[in-house]
């Protein structure tokens, strides 16, 4: 957390409303995302992490108002992006772009690789077509492709080829700010990497900064520089992704964590595995919100929802993590192992691998 | 489809183009419907009594135009008193005259008297018009040749169909589109009007309006058509356009800076038309049929005008001159079945879904 973060977001909130009866009255309303913070360096990226439907790609389309936000202030270089309209918007978003997780759905079919790309620069007046194509051949290059792909249709592609024609339209505008929007979890294991590691070298190249949204642990932790932890549209956990990954302190993180399979035999460990749905966004229960499917559960976290709480690079929402900190004299470290242990004695722990013992 | 090095490869429209070509059934519906357009173009020199071509006093004329509207045929020869009679005529007041004639001698609005055609008698009138080699599909109570008739009247069974969709198309597709898009209130307001002109009878629209309009014409019918015709495509056009506005790509270009005018016309239209295309040509079958009724039940163009469904009206009165119901019913048979054909090949081309499950 720098002192001059390229975004800042703050209570972020993006309410849907559920419309019902004849004259669609609003009867409710779908809390995807409630209240997130959290804010970016220039040149870091922050992985954030969650399973899905807890709000993570809401998150990433409202910063960029894809999706209009209802609540919070989103601060991009300065500029309130919330009070931005028109051609303001327009330039904001010429900075912050996008990459969807669909290749297949974000590349328009009836539209040509050039004109997909060409977008962007035609709609923001950029240079004359020669120079238009230039930087569109830049951009294809950069991503790995060659030019020969400018007139051909988006379906002749494959899924791999296609995420990187997505990056090249994001790169054409020569943005600042990347949202990846689960940018690798549609393609094959193999050709991941390999945009991974596109990711990785476009960032240091072209110095950018990355909101990498995801559920795969493993990608998140080698990509980013934080990693922020999302449950029922809330950041329960937030921290330098050395110390998240070393010592998660949020029992929801650590049954996250303990899904992730390990090729490792020697480090048979006890998988915990969470009871119960996540709750419905519409109706999020009171309290923590995590404390319906939580093992570790006590009066106080059913009824008071818990305050962040920070140490050792983390910044915690947990009333137990909390207690352990202070016990622990706000050693992360110690506490994460006393809640870990706390986690593996619960019978919602089975042994890794098998039906367990 | 050959294997030069494709520069610019296929795009959708020329694949779906590819699907349709293998359609026999399909491709023989589009030939049918492209001869009854050059047979509109041509109608006055397949059938007519005025010269396609002819030479008089020194000058060349083309008299035939006089069939598409009555100012284009040339002035001198009202003038010599022709009375639309050109063959005796020409050869009576200019002896040095020639001309290129129809390939049938036969007036689609009056009945052909004896000896206008040297050697030519007079058509058969009442019952006694039964087709014959001079009257290929018989002539009818007058005496008017049924086939000059259905020759000229191919031009309103064309351009009922793509008159009327024209406009109902237009109408649908912004209307859908609007709705569609921008959803909300205005959604709500495009489609409680979408459920009202639904609601409206168009057969007793038409009828009324002809009965208030002092000079009724084919126009006034088509204009009514497409007014109330547009309600499927609006409501297939709000669908596509809901289900694509909340696609990653439109999502992608609204993040490039793309308004909603830039995103519902490069965007979504051109991925919602295929769809849209299906009903508007069905749309052209129903059309005709519709014209037909009107003119069979005798509120049709007034004559002279000839169309098809009034060939069949002039049937009612006489039943066993079966050849002004079997000629102009197979004509419109055929034409309707012709788009439908075509729609559903059309549907079959363009639809993804299909085509992946023929793969």
């Amino acid at each position: 957390m720098s002192l001059d973060p390229l975004l800042a977001v703050s209570g972020l909130e993006t309410h849907f409303p559920v419309r019902a009866g004849l004259m669609r009255r609003q009867v409710g309303s779908v809390r995807a995302v409630d209240g997130v913070s959290f804010s970016i360096g220039r040149q870091r990226t922050l992985g954030l992490v969650g399973e899905s439907g807890c709000g993570k790609t809401t998150v990433g389309r409202s910063i960029l108002r894809l999706v209009e936000p209802t609540g919070g202030r989103v601060h991009f270089a300065g500029t309130d992006v919330r009070a931005t309209h028109g051609t303001a918007l327009a330039a904001l978003r010429r900075r912050m772009q996008i990459v969807f997780q669909d290749p297949y759905g974000s590349l328009n079919p009836r539209m040509t690789i050039q004109a997909i790309l060409e977008e962007g620069l035609v709609i923001h007046r950029l240079g004359t077509a020669p120079e238009r194509l230039e930087r569109v051949r830049r951009a294809l290059e950069r991503t790995g492709l060659t030019a020969a792909a400018l007139e051909r249709y988006p379906h002749e592609f494959s899924g791999g080829q296609r995420q990187r024609i997505a990056i090249a339209r994001a790169l054409v505008l020569e943005p600042e700010f990347l949202v990846l929007d689960e940018p690798v979890s549609a393609l094959d294991v193999s050709i991941q990497a390999q945009v991974v590691n596109l990711l990785v070298e476009l960032r240091e190249q072209l110095g950018l900064t990355y909101l990498f949204i995801s559920h795969d642990l493993s990608v998140v932790e080698y990509l980013s520089d934080e990693v922020a932890v999302m449950y029922l549209g809330r950041v329960v956990e937030h921290a330098t992704a050395a110390a998240l990954y070393r010592a998660p302190l949020h029992p929801y993180t650590l049954a996250l964590f303990s899904a992730v399979p390990r090729i490792d035999p020697a480090h048979r460990r006890r998988r915990l595995v969470l009871t119960g749905d996540v709750p419905s966004p519409a109706r999020p229960p009171a309290g923590c919100r995590f404390h319906p499917r939580c093992p570790l559960a006590e009066r106080v976290c059913r009824e008071v929802d818990p305050p962040a709480t920070a140490a050792g690079g983390h910044l915690v929402h947990c009333h137990v993590a909390a207690r352990e900190l202070e016990r622990a004299g706000g050693d992360a470290d110690s506490a994460a192992a006393v809640v870990a242990d706390m986690m593996a004695s619960t019978p919602t722990a089975t042994l890794a691998g098998g039906g367990g013992s | 489809m050959n294997s030069a090095p494709a520069t610019r490869s296929a795009g959708f429209w020329a694949e779906a183009w590819g699907r349709f070509r293998r359609k026999k059934l399909a491709m023989a519906a589009l030939a049918f419907i492209g001869g009854l357009v050059a047979l509109a173009l041509f109608a006055p020199a397949i059938a007519g009594t005025k010269p396609v071509l002819c030479r008089y006093k020194g000058q060349l004329y083309a008299p035939c135009l006089g069939y598409f509207d009555r100012r284009l045929e040339p002035a001198i020869f009202a003038k010599d008193r022709f009375r639309g009679t050109y063959p005796t005529n020409l050869a009576a007041k200019d002896p040095e005259s020639w001309a290129i004639w129809p390939l049938v001698f036969q007036d689609p609005y009056r009945s052909v008297r004896a000896d206008e055609w040297p050697g030519l008698p007079a058509n058969p009138a009442k019952d006694e018009g039964r087709p014959s080699p001079r009257n290929l599909f018989g002539t009818d109570q007058a005496g008017v040749d049924v086939f000059a008739k259905m020759v000229h009247g191919t031009t309103i069974a064309l351009l009922v169909g793509f008159v009327s969709m024209g406009i109902a198309g237009t109408i649908g597709i912004v209307v859908g589109a609007v709705g569609g898009y921008f959803g909300g209130w205005v959604d709500m307001v495009t489609s409680r009007i979408t459920e009202i002109v639904m609601c409206i009878p168009t057969l007793v629209l038409i009828l009324a309006v002809i009965a208030v309009i002092e000079k009724p014409t084919i126009w006034h019918t088509m204009a009514i058509i497409g007014a109330t015709g547009w309600t499927g495509i609006a409501r297939l056009t709000r669908g596509e356009f809901l289900r694509l506005k909340g696609s990653e790509f439109v999502m992608a270009a609204r993040a490039s800076g793309a308004g909603p005018v830039r995103i519902m016309l490069r965007h979504i239209l051109p991925n919602a038309l295929a769809p849209v295309l299906v009903p508007i040509t069905f749309g052209i079958a129903s059309a005709v049929l519709l014209e037909s009724s009107l003119s069979f039940l005798g509120f049709g163009p007034p004559p002279p005008t000839a169309s098809w469904g009034s060939i069949l009206n002039d049937a009612r009165s006489n039943l066993a001159m079966w050849w002004l119901v079997a000629f102009p019913g197979i004509a419109i048979f055929l034409t309707v079945l012709a788009y439908n054909l075509i729609g559903e090949a059309l549907q079959e081309a363009t639809d993804p879904r299909l085509r992946e499950a023929r793969k």
